[in-house]
């Protein structure tokens, strides 16, 4: 008499024990990665900036922002400075390097809106004088009621 | 006599919900973290006079060609030799929108006092911007 053979039942699994390790290289990944941006001297708010309306989106990875402070306070590169005379060219020599590093550096002011405009006036001068021509004034959108 | 056999208990601790642990920790970070995005107002700034010498001439533009906007430290515009008012942004879109109807091509100088507050001359510029015009000039008085 002929043996029948017994079906034998294969179990498909597919090996989930290393989606955990997958997971955690990931998250170690972007821990390892994330760039946090360095504590600056000071900070201008947010909500300090001047509302508008028309507002576009500005590449980051050409920007260099100079903030500009209610009492006339400027700072670039996290050293604050003063535009006292003509001779204080700090800005203009600074942005000179910056955009001979970046032909396409784009200038952004990140100004408090009740400063005065003559600072930025003369800062907008130094632009000039470093050929740094493209720049960006940040604001914040204009809240809807 | 029954002997009782020996258990041997195996201790497992269960791994397999580690994944899942961490793949919400992994969500829970992309959806609070806040990228620096920059937004605000483009401008391009003419070229340093010194720079251009000999390259410029000198134009004479009439009011047909060229609206000045004369920013005041308290905040008052004059549009051309009109005499300075208080002008909401809804008024000024009206003036930008009337000069441009008499000449397409219309410069748009912006005179700012050095006194007078920046937001004044952002206000003014977004008007401008959101007008889509494309000809503005930056000046101090």
């Amino acid at each position: 008499m002929a043996k029948f053979s017994s079906k034998k039942r294969r179990d498909v699994a597919i090996p989930q024990a290393s989606t955990s390790d997958i997971a955690f290289l990931l998250l170690l990944f972007f821990m390892v990665t994330t760039v946090f941006v360095q504590e600056k001297k000071f900070w201008v708010e947010r909500e300090r900036w001047p509302f508008a309306e028309s507002i576009e989106r500005i590449p980051r990875n050409h920007t260099s922002t100079i903030y500009v402070m209610r009492d006339e306070t400027i700072l670039l590169d996290d050293i604050p400075t003063r535009i006292e005379s003509s001779e204080d060219v700090f800005v203009s020599q600074t942005l000179i390097r910056k955009k001979a590093e970046d032909p396409e550096l784009i200038v952004c002011f990140r100004t408090d809106r009740e400063t005065k405009y003559g600072v930025m006036s003369d800062v907008m001068r130094q632009l000039q004088d470093a050929n740094a021509l493209v720049v960006a004034f940040e604001t914040q959108p204009i809240l809807k009621k | 006599m029954k002997i009782a056999r020996k258990r041997k208990y195996r201790a497992t601790i269960p791994t397999a919900s580690t994944g899942d642990i961490a793949f919400l920790l992994i969500i829970f970070f992309m959806s609070t973290t806040r990228f620096d995005v920059k937004e605000g107002i483009k401008l391009v700034l003419p070229q340093a006079a010194e720079s251009q010498e000999g390259k410029t001439k000198t134009l004479t533009l009439t009011e047909k060609e060229m609206t000045r906007f004369q920013i005041f430290p308290d905040g008052q515009i004059a549009v051309n030799r009109e005499a300075p008012r208080y002008i909401d942004s809804e008024e000024l879109d009206v003036i930008i929108q009337q000069k441009v109807q008499i000449n397409p091509d219309m410069i748009f100088k912006v005179i700012t006092d050095r006194e007078a507050k920046y937001n004044d001359m952002i206000k003014v510029i977004d008007r401008l911007k959101a007008a889509k015009i494309e000809k503005i000039s930056l000046s101090t008085s």
